[in-house]
């Protein structure tokens, strides 16, 4: 079995691929994970007051269901290890959207011994949202920039990820030393 | 070959996929506007199914978890094929021969039988917690209605849905003519539905989401179909057996949609029981009036 | 202000009981008692079963690298008094071991653990003496002040370039207020 395929990414869009992407677009399911204090801006942007569901954006409780996983501020190197699991449990396609700070740069961790700074360099990230915290505003914001991408073709992270295995891989065995993890097979 | 057949089972699933998707999208639309949101589209469940069956990959666990999926779905088209749409055989007859109703209540079971087979094999403790609760709350639900539709087969001596349909053009809705079952089997539905107070198979905050917590992709894409074709299966054989069925679609629309409101409001307003009180729930009220429409039939009759 | 009659008599109580104790009342409702290591589980125990300071706070430890020690400090509290009594002992730095307390509050075994990993200090038969906190950790015990996190943190993390202009403000802060910046946190600057 071969279990790194190469899947190369297309120019145009055919049509069955413009109405899967449509569908993908207006059907983000958002897994509930939060590892990091950002996860105090989802509840106001899942509920009533902002609303993520006229998006279609809505929870899913397992990682075998989610489209997006929303790391919601900085990462703890043990956190990263989950982290990697949960996104390679994923059905492709899947998103990534960095949220806050800290997963672009390291934030207010940027010297701390357990956080790490960049997330992009671990796994794909397809969107980054700034601020500390992003308000449920921002987090709307991104996740329609999200849908953009989606749409265009561009939110590619999985099959950067696909194709780039080796290089994620060194890049995670650096941070978690002792490697005892399940092999991703697609 | 009988190409009618084939062409009435055809429109009959579209329809009732079609329905049942709506219903469930205006479900959560009117979950959203109860809770001052604007809410998705009602048309957001189409896309969602269609998202699920264009993902590309799939995990495997075992045979068992392949089949499940499968089962259900087979197991819910096979429900509705029994299920007479309209009365007076306006709509496709499909397979509503005589003696369905018990048929029926064996039929079904099974849809939730392969899931829980399939959601064993996934090895998820989560599925496994799920499928338990399920079963136990299935004991629960199916005393009330299986109490109501005995009270109805004794009460009229009559097994099939069609004869029953037949019935109610003489002597009007079973739902006047043999109240308490009536009630009984109301209440017992509620719990069918599995929407909130009802929903500890799927609670998705404690059990992440139960059963299907291993199925992404296309298995739960099946699975939702499955759902929806179940939902308006169940609506249309409750319709058919209490409300008189209906003589043309929209009143078969409109007579589905306030059985299917009653669920759906009463959740919305309700948190979660666990398992036991769900089950005391249902051994409770639903069943004395289960009783009690035993009592009225036998009454009646003699 | 009643001159703090109950917290002199609970430091004369434990002056009295033991030798090498010092200790002051450092305001309202709060007294520091300083004493030696081997003393601790004597202390600690007398301040539970006859002075009633049977709420045990939190343990914490203070690395004095300058003096070659550690600072280990427990922080009772007296629920009838409502007066916290901290207690305060040194160690050496150098291959650091301490008494286990843990039999006279089964909570200290958290603290211990998490002490033991983040300070490298021994509890003598500490159960549960095994990683806690920190997972796959093959260097130095973080928290101690000799433990370089930025220079840890850009071996082993990427930085992303773009905090050329954040600024300093240690500088401006000593200046304002004409104080100096101490030597051991002179290498923590950003040039």
């Amino acid at each position: 079995m071969n279990i790194n395929p190469k899947i190369d990414k297309k120019d145009s869009l055919t049509i069955s691929e413009y109405i899967k992407n449509f569908a993908r677009k207006h059907s983000l399911f958002v897994l509930a994970y939060g590892t990091g204090c950002g996860a105090i801006e989802i509840p106001p942007t899942m509920t009533s007051r902002y609303d993520a569901e006229r998006f279609g954006i809505r929870g899913a409780a397992t990682p075998r269901q989610a489209d997006v996983l929303l790391i919601t501020g900085y990462l703890a190197t043990k956190t990263l290890k989950r982290v990697i699991r949960v996104y390679e449990q994923m059905q492709d396609p899947k998103y990534v959207i960095g949220f806050g700070s800290c997963t672009i740069n390291g934030g207010m961790y940027w010297d701390s011994y357990n956080t790490i700074n960049s997330l992009d360099k671990y796994i794909p990230v397809d969107v980054f949202i700034n601020g500390c915290m992003p308000r449920p505003e921002a987090v709307i914001s991104g996740f329609v920039k999200l849908q953009e991408y989606i749409q265009e073709g561009k939110a590619d992270g999985w099959l950067k990820y696909q194709n780039n295995i080796e290089e994620y891989r060194a890049n995670q065995k650096r941070v978690i030393k002792n490697w005892r993890m399940p092999d991703y097979n697609w | 070959m009988d190409w009618s057949l084939i062409l009435g089972i055809i429109i009959t699933i579209i329809t009732a996929f079609t329905v049942g998707m709506f219903y469930g999208g205006i479900s959560r639309k009117v979950t959203a506007r109860i809770q001052n949101r604007v809410g998705p589209p009602i048309w957001q469940n189409f896309l969602d199914v269609l998202k699920l069956y264009s993902k590309e990959s799939a995990i495997h666990h075992g045979w068992m978890q392949h089949l499940g999926p499968l089962w259900a779905i087979t197991a819910s088209t096979a429900t509705l094929m029994f299920v007479p749409i309209l009365n007076n055989g306006q709509f496709y007859e499909n397979l509503n021969f005589s003696g369905d109703l018990i048929f029926l209540i064996y039929m079904m079971v099974l849809g939730q039988l392969g899931m829980a087979l399939g959601a064993g094999q996934t090895g998820n403790p989560n599925s496994a917690i799920g499928v338990s609760r399920g079963l136990s709350q299935m004991v629960g639900y199916k005393v009330p209605w299986l109490l109501a539709l005995v009270a109805i087969m004794i009460q009229f001596k009559v097994t099939s849905i069609t004869g029953i349909l037949e019935l109610q053009n003489e002597i009007g809705w079973l739902m006047f003519a043999s109240p308490f079952a009536f009630i009984a089997g109301l209440l017992a539905f509620i719990g069918m539905m599995h929407y909130a107070p009802f929903d500890i198979v799927f609670a998705p905050s404690e059990l992440a989401s139960g059963p299907p917590s291993e199925f992404g992709g296309k298995y739960l894409g099946l699975m939702m179909t499955s759902g929806a074709i179940f939902t308006f299966a169940k609506l249309v054989l409750f319709v058919d057996i209490f409300l008189g069925g209906a003589s043309n679609i929209l009143e078969l629309l409109l007579k589905t949609f306030v059985i299917y409101m009653i669920p759906v409001l009463y959740g919305i307003v309700s948190p979660r029981y666990r398992t036991e009180q769900s089950i005391r729930y249902f051994w409770g009220w639903p069943t004395f009036f289960g009783v009690i429409g035993m009592l009225y039939a036998w009454y009646m009759i003699a | 202000m009643s001159e703090h009659i109950k917290e002199k008599e609970t430091l004369e109580a434990i002056t009295t009981a033991f030798e090498k104790v010092n200790g002051v009342v450092q305001r309202d409702k709060r007294i520091i008692v300083r004493t030696e290591a081997e003393t601790i589980p004597g202390v600690l125990l007398y301040a539970k079963e006859r002075l009633k300071y049977n709420h045990f706070s939190h343990m914490s430890c203070v690395d004095w690298i300058e003096d070659k020690q550690f600072e280990l400090v427990y922080i009772l509290w007296s629920p009838e008094d409502k007066i916290q009594l901290i207690i305060k002992c040194r160690i050496n730095r150098e291959n650091p071991i301490m008494q286990n307390i843990d039999n006279i509050w089964r909570q200290a075994n958290t603290y211990e653990r998490e002490i033991r990993e983040m300070y490298g200090i021994e509890f003598e038969g500490l159960v549960g003496a095994k990683e806690f906190i920190l997972e796959d950790w093959e260097d130095m015990p973080p928290m101690r002040r000799d433990f370089d996190t930025k220079e840890y943190s850009n071996d082993h993390f990427f930085d992303r370039p773009g905090r050329e202009d954040a600024k300093d403000v240690r500088t401006e802060i000593t200046e304002r207020s004409g104080e100096e910046i101490p030597d051991f946190a002179k290498k923590y600057t950003r040039d």
